[in-house]
């Protein structure tokens, strides 16, 4: 029966220490979306802006 | 001497504007009645309890004071660019953050030893026994309190939500100087003398507040100019 | 080039704990009086390592900007910090685990566990001020005094509260028998490999950092024309 708890715990532990990780990771992923977005749309728009100086 | 005398100013000046407008020590000394009041439902604490407690519920008080009054140490000086101007005045950083500091200290513990004795009312607590000692705890207490709360007031004071920061950044760092000076009232408040246990306590409080009173000496020109 | 070296040392990590599950898992025996539990030790120990090798990186990071002034030691000490927590948070949630297995409760204010707790705090404060300041120095700045003070506490907060806990008797008794020589491979290379997680998710941290000021400039300048 101790056993049986013993087995549960541990996955539970192993799981806990693993889904942090990746939750960490989607976190930084959907970060770098976001960024990357960003950084995008400023650049089009300092093209646009360049392209009307003209 | 030229900056003993620049601190006392700033201490000066900051304790007058208090006196004058009492803000921050009205609202302080309110909100440690209020807390003192919630305390005796949340516990409900029978004179065998309070003995126990008494130290962290002082303490706790004390803290949440404190953070109003420190709050206020810096952040009254945002208006009218009140700050920029005392930045700019010829004394050096550290004078203007001692000056400061030494200001809120006398109105913590002012706020303190007026609670103190009410304190002593409402839960019928004896706290005068060991007072010179109490005294003692209370002053280095605080001392570490107004060290590192000024410094954070300074850290905080041009970020959004500085009233929400101050507190999340204080206590955390605060909580050995807690530790200490809760064990020490406690131990105090319940007739025990100056020694033993308590001597190991009491110098806890006294290395955390030089270390602290160094640190904060030594970054704080780092933290107003920049 | 330098893509490539990242995920290279990532990739490498995760192998390696991986292989190590196998390891830990089939060719180890249960330990002698906590059964099959104590195996959550092989990820409980390294996180807290590689969490407190990035709190101390983000101080020699913080002091490095202090004195030099370089954005490029902000960007470090902050990405560093984030990852520390993360791997902090992995500690204390593993450990509380095992706690209510072996000692039946998820928690309790024993030296160790409350200095950890006040460790991971204080970091949180970091975290939580940091894009509270606009200012990109000003931010630098604060961020790296904070980080110091926070720092300097870490050994003051656990003398203290081993001092504060011999006045008390423990509640539970932590039990560290001498450790079984086969275990120690698993352990070490545990530890590598975790580090190298950690380092491989500061440096993805950096590049958004880096990409983030980048950001920064280009909208003050699209506001300054």
């Amino acid at each position: 029966m101790i056993e049986l708890r013993n087995f549960q715990y541990m996955f539970y532990g192993f799981s806990a220490a693993w889904l942090i990780i990746v939750l960490y990771v989607f976190y930084l992923v959907r970060r770098e979306r976001r960024i990357q977005s960003e950084l995008s749309r400023l650049k089009s728009m300092m093209e646009d802006r360049d392209k009307k100086a003209i | 001497m030229q900056t003993l005398r620049s601190v006392f100013t700033v201490a000066h000046k900051d304790l007058r504007s208090e006196l004058r407008s009492k803000e921050a020590i009205n609202a302080s000394f309110s909100f440690a009645l209020v807390i003192l009041l919630i305390f005796s439902f949340a516990f409900d604490p029978t004179a065998e309890d309070t003995r126990r407690i008494a130290g962290g519920l002082l303490w706790v008080v004390f803290a949440f004071a404190g953070a109003l009054i420190l709050n206020r140490s810096f952040a009254r000086e945002v208006p009218n660019d009140c700050l920029d101007a005392l930045i700019a005045t010829p004394i050096p950083a550290y004078a203007l953050f001692l000056g400061k500091a030494i200001a809120s200290f006398l109105l913590l513990l002012a706020v303190e030893l007026v609670c103190l004795p009410i304190f002593g009312i409402f839960y019928n607590v004896r706290w005068a026994v060991q007072f010179l000692p109490l005294l003692l705890t209370l002053a280095l207490g605080t001392w570490a309190m107004t060290m590192i709360g000024t410094a954070f007031s300074a850290l905080t004071v041009n970020i959004r939500l500085r009233e929400l920061m101050l507190p999340v950044l204080l206590y955390p760092v605060l909580m050995p100087a807690l530790i200490g000076a809760i064990e020490l009232t406690t131990n105090l408040l319940n007739g025990e003398m100056l020694s033993g246990n308590n001597i190991t306590f009491l110098k806890l409080l006294i290395g955390f507040d030089i270390i602290y009173t160094a640190l904060s000496v030594a970054l704080i020109e780092t933290v107003l100019v920049g | 080039m330098r893509e490539k070296a990242i995920y290279f040392m990532g990739t490498l990590g995760v192998l390696i704990l991986m292989r190590n599950l196998y390891v830990i898992l089939l060719q180890l025996g249960d330990e002698m009086q906590q059964g099959a539990i104590y195996r959550i030790f092989f990820f409980h120990l390294p996180a807290a390592t590689t969490a407190c090798i990035m709190f101390a990186i983000a101080l020699v990071a913080s002091a490095g900007f202090l004195i030099t002034r370089k954005f490029a030691f902000d960007t470090a000490a902050a990405a560093a910090t984030e990852v520390g927590f993360v791997f902090a948070t992995m500690n204390m949630v593993t450990g509380s685990i095992w706690a209510r297995n072996i000692w039946g409760i998820w928690w309790t204010w024993d030296a160790r566990l409350t200095s950890m707790f006040i460790l991971w705090l204080l970091y949180l404060g970091y975290l939580i001020m940091r894009p509270a300041i606009e200012e990109p120095t000003q931010r630098a700045t604060l961020s790296a005094v904070l980080s110091i003070f926070a720092f300097c506490d870490v050994p003051i907060v656990y003398y203290s509260i081993q001092w504060w806990r011999t006045q008390h008797p423990a509640p539970v008794l932590t039990t560290p028998g001498a450790m079984d020589p086969a275990l120690w491979p698993p352990l070490l290379l545990n530890m590598l490999a975790m580090l190298l997680i950690g380092l491989t998710l500061m440096m993805v941290r950096l590049r958004q950092e880096r990409v983030l000021r980048e950001i920064d400039s280009l909208r003050r300048y699209a506001h300054a024309i």
